[in-house]
């Protein structure tokens, strides 16, 4: 069977490797970018579209709220799971990545169990996948 | 001008316990412990800046030992694995995380700078016409960390002092 496969988009190396764990421990094969510019030229080039995006809000070049924005209208990548993965944590902010296409808000920080309770939400990995 | 806000200590040692349960000590076992020492030393830091509805900078400072050991447990490898490079990283990350936290609880219209890492001492930055209003300082594993919130008026230029202290 092959692995689901997740796009993991942080400036921060270290949060990306976080998030890397996590995702790689529920059987994804993760890739990595620094900002959304590099990850909207990872994923238009690939021939298989990654099932899920873990994004940054705030990063240089392209931010995600961009990046989503780009994703969406896209129809090829329309299938990709966009998870805003971030410290913005007003209420507007939230409704504004929902609104440009964000399945999922994530606010930093952020516990392991969080995370994977999110994406069994979204049915991306069994529930329970946390115990 | 930017508005009065309410983010006191206790705001801070939430988002900071926050951050230890998340990342740097998920077990529990080695919680930052406070000193309420505001003047104690450090020979690293990280800051980011807030502007719009509330102006000010959100301050991380350390001991490049606990810094080290931070990026280590975010990288989980060993605190002599890590790089000066990862050393930034994190450090500017920690900022980040608590810098959003904070913004959250500020008036609409705030928005939050990249971070900016200096390996040097929180002493050395110099934050014009700022004054800090509220912080977290403690031991972390025998080495100083703090947490500190900075407010900048340019309202008020003559009762204001510009540099850390």
């Amino acid at each position: 069977m092959t692995p689901m496969r997740a796009m993991v988009i942080d400036d921060s190396r270290a949060m990306r490797m976080i998030l890397k764990r996590i995702v790689t421990k529920l059987n994804f094969e993760a890739v990595e970018a620094g900002d959304g510019k590099e990850a909207l030229d990872l994923v238009t080039a690939m021939t298989e579209v990654p099932e899920l995006a873990l994004i940054d809000w705030n990063m240089p070049n392209m931010n995600g709220l961009e990046f989503v924005t780009h994703v969406r209208a896209d129809p090829r990548l329309r299938e990709m799971t966009l998870v805003m993965v971030t410290t913005e944590s007003e209420q507007s902010q939230i409704v504004r990545a929902l609104a440009a296409g964000a399945h999922e808000y994530v606010i930093k920080p952020f516990t392991e169990g969080a995370m994977i309770e999110k994406l069994a939400l979204l049915g991306l990995v069994p529930t329970g996948a946390n115990s | 001008m930017s508005v009065e806000v309410e983010v006191n200590e206790n705001d801070l040692t939430e988002m900071v316990d926050q951050v230890w349960e998340s990342y740097l000590d998920p077990e529990g076992l080695n919680p930052l412990m406070q000193t309420y020492d505001e003047n104690q030393p450090s020979d690293v830091h990280s800051s980011v800046s807030i502007t719009g509805s509330w102006t000010g900078h959100i301050v991380y400072a350390s001991s490049t030992l606990a810094a080290r050991r931070a990026a280590a447990a975010f990288l989980a490898v060993e605190p002599d694995e890590v790089s000066e490079e990862d050393l930034s990283d994190v450090l500017g990350e920690l900022a980040n995380i608590v810098g959003g936290n904070v913004k959250a609880m500020l008036p609409p219209g705030a928005f939050l700078s990249l971070p900016q890492v200096v390996l040097a001492p929180e002493a050395t930055a110099r934050y014009p016409n700022a004054q800090r209003i509220s912080g977290v300082y403690g031991i972390w594993d025998g080495e100083p960390v703090s947490i500190s919130m900075w407010h900048s008026s340019t309202a008020d230029n003559n009762s204001t002092k510009e540099g850390a202290e």
